[in-house]
């Protein structure tokens, strides 16, 4: 048979999903282990078939039901990704049961909402983009150095940087116009890196003028024309 | 909450984790804890990947090593003995926890304690628990596959008493140690050797010290007779290393009393303090509560079950050379075997008597059983507590201490009965960074990585040719710490002062303070009281009071995760 690793790896599902199998065949409500293997195989055995991609994943989410479930799993059964054999190729599919039963494992409960956070200082300015694809910033970016082709005061973006929640993005599209809020960074204010437009202590004297002249060379203040 | 805030906040918990003050289930458990602290600035929170934050110049700083981190866990849920229960980052450097608190670039975030590094390693720690890597002092190493299932337990540091299928409860032949220091290199997992302590003179035990124990086991298969006991302890006393001590059950020398009044106030761990796993029958139990005895249990007791009885007769025949057709045989296994001293003995840890837990693998315990039964036996006693109605809604929502104090007992306690704390044991600036990460949905059953000395040594792994790493099929295996030479640097050979053997590239540690440690010292454990076992075995007092437990039909961490 010349297995590989991999392929070998693959009889793990098979065998546990026909231990699974069994014991569905006898009324057990089904754990973590015998659902995933359920999953998988079936996902496995789809491609086999020779269903599409998109085929695959719906049997693979219908591969178990919720009464077949031990109480509470059902939620933990995403993210159960398989690779298996399409006609086109090997392939990832990713399935996520879909299962809103309650007393999960592991669960968080949250009794109030995050408390806002206020910070003062906020600059609001609007932005343009003037290029013909759209750019994305993320939060913790210094604005001041953003992609030229962004309009929008400059100077006013110094040490700051967007006021959305961490690991979020805001989206500039082609052509149009956005208003954002800025906010100041925060630590000890230094700067390395980035385009080098400051390279050290924002608040350092004279390093905001020397910043702005080299924007102004590179081509920062006027679109990167 | 409304309807949108429910959603924020789940779609928070599922980015970020938990945060301070939210209630977090452990598993399938009954087991619920409140984040006590979380060391991020909200808003600033580090996170890895496209367009995250942690990129040069803003969450990583442009330093080399020395001045960061060799490898940041970060934002992780800790759940350590010492430290409490605090959502925060864990700065390794060199194998070694140099800072614990907010990661970042302290040039752009405010109060940075953890720097990360442009080039550190990151192993994201949202939606996990960190705990200490498990400490097992009761290992029968009967089969080099233990310290695989060990491993794949969350258990980092082993104190073994053999090295292979042979008749042993501690070796003390050199040449046979060099050999096992060599063998056990293989593995990243922090190894201890008991040497046995079976001489009525100090020669044999002489030599197990050179060729590098950490201790010594006092066996009654191999004679737990006055002059052992005392000849071993007084031997002790002179080397800092500590004795395991498994009781005469035949009570063929001496009863518990007599056992007691030998070791006269020195330090001795008293395993399997319950007696099924051996020891003065029916009363051992009654040498726990006391300063000088620090007693720990093996797990198959734990989570006390209504088949626990009928498995040990079985268990106990099987392990120790009996013959199940010889009547005298199948009469002292069933006396070994008492329901009411299993009931008293889960009593006694939730109480915080006795400091800790063990499994007796391959010797009457399960390796790779040890975190999951503790907490099992934490999740009995938090049911009872809600079903007895003893507790409010609101006190049963936080099992933090019942959390903590179980803790304690696979980590720093056995740490500190062995003398291993300086090394290991808790999540702590100084000591290895030996961390076991767990998702909050199989907290003490599945862990998802071991961190040996830093590096990821064994965890999940998956389909080794796919385009992701978590391909089905998952398995717990080994990682790449536990590969090439980087194993037997990774684990530690715990040892004595007197060794004058050591494995090629492994670094032997002495172990210290052995002999001062006492029951009273154990973390959120440390009541003292008298134990009291009735001459048949089926009554147990403490302070007078009536101790039991209920058995459990069905244990937590076990039927939902197990295939």
């Amino acid at each position: 048979m010349e297995l590989t690793p991999s392929e070998q790896d693959h009889l793990l599902i098979f065998t546990a999903a026909q231990l699974a199998q069994s014991r569905r065949d006898r009324g057990l409500k089904l754990n973590l282990p015998e659902a995933t293997a359920l999953i998988s195989h079936a996902v496995v055995e789809a491609a086999r078939d020779g269903k599409t991609h998109s085929e695959a994943l719906a049997i693979g989410k219908s591969a178990v039901t919720q009464s077949e479930l031990l109480s509470g799993i059902g939620p933990l059964l995403t993210g159960i990704a398989v690779e298996a054999v399409f006609p086109d190729g090997r392939r990832l599919v990713v399935v996520d049961f879909e299962s809103n039963d309650l007393d999960i494992p592991g669960e968080v409960v949250r009794l109030e909402a995050l408390p806002v956070s206020n910070v003062a200082d906020v600059v609001t300015l609007t932005v343009k983009n003037i290029s013909n694809i759209q750019i994305s910033v993320t939060t913790h970016m210094h604005f001041f150095e953003v992609n030229p082709r962004l309009n929008f005061d400059r100077e006013a973006a110094y040490g700051r940087r967007l006021q959305i929640p961490a690991g979020e993005h805001v989206d500039f599209p082609p052509g149009e116009t956005v208003h954002i809020n800025l906010i100041p960074i925060s630590g000890d204010r230094i700067l390395i890196g980035f385009a080098g437009l400051v390279d050290g202590p924002l608040d350092a004297p004279g390093m905001k003028a020397r910043a702005m002249e080299r924007a102004k060379e590179l081509g920062y203040l006027d679109g990167g024309k | 909450m409304n309807q949108k805030d429910l959603a924020d906040a789940q779609r928070d918990i599922a980015i970020h984790g938990a945060r301070k003050g939210d209630f977090v289930r452990l598993g399938d458990t009954k087991l619920v804890v409140r984040v006590e602290a979380d060391d991020r600035e909200s808003g600033t929170e580090t996170q890895i990947g496209f367009g995250k934050n942690l990129r040069d110049g803003i969450g990583m700083r442009s330093v080399r090593s020395e001045e960061s981190c060799d490898v940041v866990i970060t934002n992780v849920l800790i759940i350590d003995a010492i430290q409490g229960i605090r959502v925060s980052s864990i700065g390794i450097r060199a194998g070694r926890i140099v800072a614990i608190g907010r990661a970042g670039n302290p040039d752009t975030m405010n109060n940075i304690d953890v720097v990360v590094g442009s080039g550190s390693v990151i192993i994201p720690g949202e939606g996990l628990i960190a705990t200490a890597g498990g400490i097992d002092t009761h290992v029968h190493a009967m089969s080099p596959r233990v310290c695989d299932a060990a491993l794949s337990s969350g258990v980092t540091t082993i104190i073994a008493q053999e090295f292979g299928s042979f008749w042993g409860v501690g070796v003390s032949s050199k040449w046979a140690l060099e050999q096992a220091h060599n063998m056990f290199a293989a593995w990243p997992l922090n190894v201890g050797v008991l040497g046995r302590a079976a001489g009525s003179t100090t020669a044999p035990m002489e030599e197990a010290l050179e060729g590098g124990v950490c201790g010594f086991k006092i066996h009654e298969d191999t004679g737990a007779h006055p002059r052992t006991i005392d000849t071993t302890l007084a031997f002790a006393d002179e080397n800092d290393v500590a004795v395991a001590l498994h009781t005469d059950g035949l009570n063929e020398m001496l009863s518990v009393d007599d056992t007691i009044r030998v070791i006269a106030g020195r330090a001795v761990h008293a395993f399997h303090v319950e007696g099924c796993g051996g020891g003065h029958s029916p009363d051992v139990l009654t040498m726990a509560g006391r300063d000088n005895i620090l007693a720990s249990s093996t797990n198959p007791t734990l989570a006390y079950g209504v088949n626990a009885a009928d498995e040990h007769v079985a268990m106990i025949i099987s392990a120790h050379g009996m013959n199940p057709e010889l009547p005298s045989d199948v009469q002292m296994a069933r006396n070994r075997v008492r329901n009411a001293t299993i009931a008293a003995e889960n009593r006694l840890h939730d109480m915080g008597v006795i400091p800790v837990t063990s499994s007796d693998a391959l010797g009457m315990g399960r390796v790779d059983d040890t975190w999951r039964k503790t907490f099992s036996m934490a999740s009995m006693f938090a049911d009872e507590a809600i079903l007895d109605g003893t507790v409010h809604a609101s006190e049963v929502m936080d099992s933090n201490e019942r959390v903590l104090r179980h803790v304690a007992k696979i980590t720093i306690n056995p740490a500190l009965v062995h003398g291993l704390s300086h090394e290991v044991g808790s999540i702590q600036v100084g000591l290895m960074a030996d961390i076991v990460l767990w998702p909050y949905a199989s907290f003490a059953t599945k862990p998802n990585m071991i961190i040996k000395n830093g590096l990821p040594a064994w965890g999940v792994v998956g389909d080794p040719g796919a385009t992701v790493a978590n391909a089905q099929p998952l398995i717990i295996g080994p990682q790449f710490g536990a590969y090439g030479v980087t194993a037997e640097d990774l684990g530690v050979h715990f040892t004595n002062v007197k060794s004058v053997t050591s494995p090629a590239r492994r670094r032997s540690v002495p172990v210290r303070n052995t002999r001062t440690i006492r029951s009273s010292d154990m973390i959120r454990h440390g009541i003292l009281g008298e134990i009291a076992v009735d001459h048949t075995g089926h009554v147990v007092t403490f302070n007078g009071q009536h101790i039991t437990s209920d058995p459990q039909n069905a244990a937590t961490l076990t039927r939902t995760y197990l295939l």
